[in-house]
């Protein structure tokens, strides 16, 4: 069994890599092996705000990947720069930056890239969707 | 010994903002010690021209960074020759990097092979 994170580069909506990703996650967990983290980077951070609205027939990525978290405990992380720079900003960065609100949805976190490092450290594979 | 990552530049800069991500990846990962790989391919050559203006389209230089790479202690870097010649370049055009080398499609595929994580944007 090994230990794996994911790097989700994926515009949400847009592509498949976020669909692909959830599957993929819910595959290897089903199959016994752990997820240590997930890292959302590049456009992948736009899943992260909670100001989603899909159409009622299709999956909402968000709460998807939130179910998954709360279910399976699965640290979901979005790089700061990246996600900042795409608006997705959590309570405190909406506060530094002067901004009118924030919309990081709870079961993410904003953290910074070494994030990323560490998983590659303590995971035996890292798999990108992007 | 730690992991080590191989990081492979295939896209053009500045038409996405793949390279620059990337290359903050990089960075980040040498500052925990991770052996670093650097392999530039495609059009991921194009990164490493010389003489780059994106400021003429008001976007951010990069390119100055990739100089800084020994710097942060990534000393591997090549450049697949494949794809200089596919674009007519030649190492002359390229920034000067302490240490790039440009080397044939063969011996990327073994540093792919002998990497731990192999990364790309």
């Amino acid at each position: 069994m090994a230990t794996f994170s994911l790097l989700v580069t994926a515009n949400p909506y847009s592509s498949q890599g976020q669909f692909s990703a959830i599957q993929f996650a819910r595959t290897l967990l089903e199959q016994g092996h752990s997820l240590m983290r997930v890292f959302f980077y590049a456009d992948g951070v736009l899943v992260a705000s909670r100001l989603h609205a899909p159409p009622a027939d299709e999956i909402n990525l968000t709460k998807a990947w939130a179910k998954l978290a709360i279910e399976k405990d699965i640290e979901l992380i979005a790089c700061v720069t990246a996600a900042n720079k795409r608006g997705i900003v959590n309570a405190s960065e909406a506060e530094r930056n002067a901004l009118t609100g924030d919309n990081l949805d709870p079961a993410f976190e904003i953290s910074g890239l070494g994030q990323l490092t560490e998983a590659m450290l303590e995971s035996d594979r890292l798999i990108t969707f992007g | 010994m730690n992991k080590s990552i191989c990081i492979i530049f295939n896209k053009a800069p500045y038409g996405s903002q793949a390279g620059r991500e990337l290359l903050d990846i990089a960075l980040m990962a040498a500052a925990f010690d991770m052996p670093i790989t650097a392999i530039f391919v495609e059009d991921g050559v194009y990164q490493l021209l010389n003489n780059q203006q994106p400021d003429i389209l008001h976007i951010k230089n990069h390119s100055s960074t990739f100089k800084a790479l020994p710097l942060y202690g990534i000393e591997d870097v090549y450049v697949a020759q494949e794809d200089l010649d596919k674009f007519k370049l030649d190492m002359g055009r390229l920034l000067d990097i302490d240490g790039i080398q440009p080397v044939a499609t063969d011996t990327i595929k073994s540093k792919i092979a002998h990497s731990n994580f192999v990364l790309t944007l």
